[in-house]
């Protein structure tokens, strides 16, 4: 009977093969995957796409699956330009941080990352990246009638731009809606808040913590992206104007009642440990059906509709922000958008280029957000043809009633590009404000107290 | 005295025998500092370096958010920073979080020592369990407290609060409650430490000064406050000056759960540092608060060591 007998020479000559199988598998696989794809609607544009063929650049982003779903279609990119993307996955709350220090050092570690639009004036001010005019009237990287620059989302190229020029392109992005539970607003015949104080008082009918129901909840942990990225909605809506007569100002009566009326909701309303929450620690509380309705970014809709975690997938809709006193209803412009990085010589510069505007073409959105083959699909994409492609719509609907509706209304309405005060200090005031507005809600001071002090502390920030 | 005089008449003696000793001995040195030299100069890469650059970027207005304004202003950091309240604020911040939380870990440390000495049995098992949290890094400590332990309605003290009558509390809302819950923490991961040394000391104290003791009917709390705790002294100052160097450098822990919130309640000297230099881009600023921290670290272990000498 012949038996198997494995030498030490056969071991090694299959494990060398599922080595070099295991080793080459993934990259074959991607290489098919990209040779599959059809590569036309890109080749359409009329340019040269394979102009600086064999470039290799880096691009930092975070680990989200509106990102993911790009790295997925890296291939692709490959094939139409030969240039070689490597992607690095850094978290949100450290992606500011070391591009701050990559782009001061000036090493050009990142050719692109994914940009917080509050920075811009930031990197402009150190012309730490390129104003992306002049990529985009150049006729031998850019074709307009193919790019369609003026589909993008304008609120999010306003908000990426500095004195008019753009400096970074919106790639993914958001704005804050009303989320909240149908069922619970009909069973007391409310309606969505229409102003603040419907808020409050719709907030007030349905707080019952003693069937572990609480009435409201918004970002209350310090930071600069969190309890100041939805404290600034509700400073605009009061009336406040950060640049009062061409002067930083974050003090003032319209600042004090907007704080007010958060500190407000926050105490009443909101569960106690919303002071301490962010976003997902939001909606992971609404998903539990612990809370009737927030005001929030409107991607966090596929955290509330996950179909393993969520208690409450068709009881949710959407509403605008609720209007403020001034009468004016005000969203987050937020998104994250890919600059230039200026310390790269130019072929590098080219080929940077040539990724931000395959990754912000309309193909590409489509191709990572309904047309995406993967199990998530992207809220945010940029351009406003596929916000109204029925595909699209059909796809996003599913996030509860109105949902699309509300966000375009939003998105087309409710955008302010003062939303915050942008100016190259903003990292600094984002946080003296962030710790401002916990310490008038934990009650470390009072409310007029916390402004005023904020207000002290930013008056030298913005000397020269 | 003694000792150095008769090593030196050794050598006096066998000098003269040949200059191949003294040959020897100097090719020795050579080798030994060659030996010495990769790592002296990593060290000296590694730690003197930064050191001396921080002092000298304190020295600059480093303000990435406006670089036209950057260059050298000498001592002008330190001005600013003197009459900076929030400095102040988070200078006492640090103190109060020191001063608390190294108490604290003496006494408790102390106690549980003197507890498990008397265990007959489990005393191993005890050991073990107790060490667990030192070896847990703070940030992960930080974040288990923060969501599993404090956090209100949902987390387990708060559960237990509630259910001794206490009411639910906002353990990290709370201006006074989140600094009493960032010492709890690190009294809680820290005590260990204390408790381990001073029970390896507890063990080798000699039984037959306790024996003498007893026979001359000294009473248990006599017993330990003329002879153990003289006899400790060297152990819990030690203790008190390693554990008072990393509390005042503390970082990790604070920053995951509270972040030096509510507000500033709970911000110490590091963390405003941190804040200055790395989310306001004040670099200049940020290093000069660095080296106020270096400064206090030093006068306060200089008086600790000075406290270990005397007497």
């Amino acid at each position: 009977m012949p038996s198997f007998k494995p030498t030490r020479r056969t071991l090694l000559k299959t494990g060398t093969a599922a080595a070099a199988f295991a080793t080459f598998a993934p990259a074959f696989l991607r290489q098919a995957a990209a040779q599959d794809a059809d590569l036309a609607p890109y080749k359409s544009a009329q340019i040269d796409w394979q102009q600086v063929s064999g470039e290799t650049i880096t691009v930092a982003v975070i680990p989200a699956s509106y990102f993911e779903n790009l790295i997925t279609l890296a291939p692709q990119f490959k094939a139409l330009t030969g240039i070689d993307v490597r992607f690095e996955k850094i978290p949100p709350a450290q992606i500011r941080q070391k591009s701050v220090i990559d782009l001061t050092s000036k090493t050009g570690t990142y050719a692109t990352h994914a940009a917080d639009p509050m920075y811009y004036a930031l990197y402009a001010a150190n012309k730490w990246v390129e104003p992306l005019d002049t990529y985009l009237a150049d006729k031998s990287l850019t074709d307009p009638a193919w790019f369609k620059l003026d589909d993008i989302i304008p609120a999010w190229r306003r908000a990426n731009g500095i004195d008019g020029k753009l400096y970074g392109m919106p790639y993914d992005g958001e704005v804050t809606i009303q989320v909240y539970r149908k069922d619970l607003y009909d069973a007391k015949g409310l309606k969505p808040a229409d102003t603040l104080e419907a808020y409050m008082s719709n907030a007030a009918a349905l707080n019952t913590p003693n069937d572990r129901v609480w009435g409201a909840a918004l970002r209350g942990v310090a930071g600069a992206g969190q309890n100041m990225y939805i404290y600034p909605s509700i400073f605009r809506e009061f009336g406040g104007d950060w640049m009062k007569g061409g002067k930083l100002a974050v003090n003032g009566p319209e600042a004090e009642a907007a704080l007010a009326w958060y500190v407000d909701v926050m105490k009443k309303y909101a569960p106690t440990a919303a002071a301490n929450w962010n976003w997902p620690d939001i909606a992971d509380a609404f998903s539990q059906g612990t809370v009737a309705s927030y005001i929030d970014a409107h991607s966090s809709a596929s955290v509330i509709n996950n179909p393993e975690k969520s208690k409450v997938i068709g009881k949710v809709a959407y509403a605008r922000w609720p209007k403020g006193p001034s009468g004016k209803r005000t969203t987050s412009i937020w998104n994250w958008g890919f600059p230039i990085n200026s310390a790269l010589p130019e072929k590098k510069r080219k080929a940077t280029w040539l990724f931000i505007q395959w990754a912000a073409s309309a193909e590409t959105q489509a191709r990572t957000a309904h047309k995406f083959a993967g199990p998530t699909k992207r809220s945010g994409v940029n351009r406003t043809s596929v916000w109204k492609d029925p595909d699209y719509i059909k796809l996003m609907n599913g996030f509860g009633e109105n949902f699309v509706e509300v966000t375009m209304g939003a998105l087309q309405e409710d955008t302010d590009v003062d939303w915050r005060p942008r100016v190259p200090q903003w990292p600094a005031i984002g946080d003296t404000m962030a710790t401002a507005i916990q310490s008038a809600l934990s009650g470390q001071a009072t409310i007029k107290a916390a402004l005023d002090d904020a207000q002290r502390r930013i008056e030298p920030m913005m000397r020269g | 005295m003694t000792t150095t005089a008769v090593t030196s008449a050794g050598i006096a003696s066998e000098a003269p025998r040949s200059d191949f000793g003294r040959v020897l001995a100097q090719r020795e040195r050579r080798f030994a500092a060659a030996l010495l030299a990769p790592a002296f100069l990593a060290l000296l890469a590694t730690t003197t370096f930064p050191l001396l650059f921080l002092v000298y970027t304190s020295a600059f207005r480093m303000d990435l958010a406006m670089p036209f304004t950057n260059g050298f202003v000498g001592f002008e950091n330190y001005q600013v920073l003197l009459s900076d309240e929030r400095f102040w604020a988070s200078l006492l911040v640090s103190l109060v979080y020191t001063g608390s939380t190294v108490a604290l870990q003496v006494i408790i440390g102390l106690a549980l020592a003197l507890l498990v000495m008397d265990m007959k049995r489990g005393q191993g098992w005890f050991r073990v369990i107790a060490i667990l949290p030192v070896v847990l890094s703070p940030a992960v400590v930080g974040m288990i407290w923060r969501t599993f332990m404090l956090a209100p309605e949902f987390g387990i003290v708060d559960f237990l609060a509630i259910n001794a009558g206490l009411g639910s509390k906002n353990w990290l809302g709370d201006p006074t409650l989140a600094m009493v819950s960032v010492i709890a923490i690190h009294t809680w991961q820290w005590t260990p430490f204390a408790f381990m040394v001073l029970l390896a000391s507890l063990a080798s104290l000699p039984e037959d000064i306790y024996e003498a003791a007893r026979l001359d009917r000294a009473s248990a709390w006599q017993r330990f406050r003329r002879i153990t705790l003289p006899l400790l002294r060297p152990a819990i100052v030690m203790v008190i000056i390693m554990r008072t160097m990393v509390a005042l450098t503390a970082f990790a822990a604070i920053f995951t759960v509270t972040a030096g919130g509510p507000g500033t309640a709970t911000e110490i000297l590091n963390l405003y540092a941190y804040r200055k230099s790395f989310t306001e881009l004040s670099i200049g600023y940020g290093s000069a608060l660095a080296v106020a921290l270096l400064i206090v670290t030093i006068i306060i272990s200089g008086l600790l060591f000075a406290m270990r000498r005397a007497k």
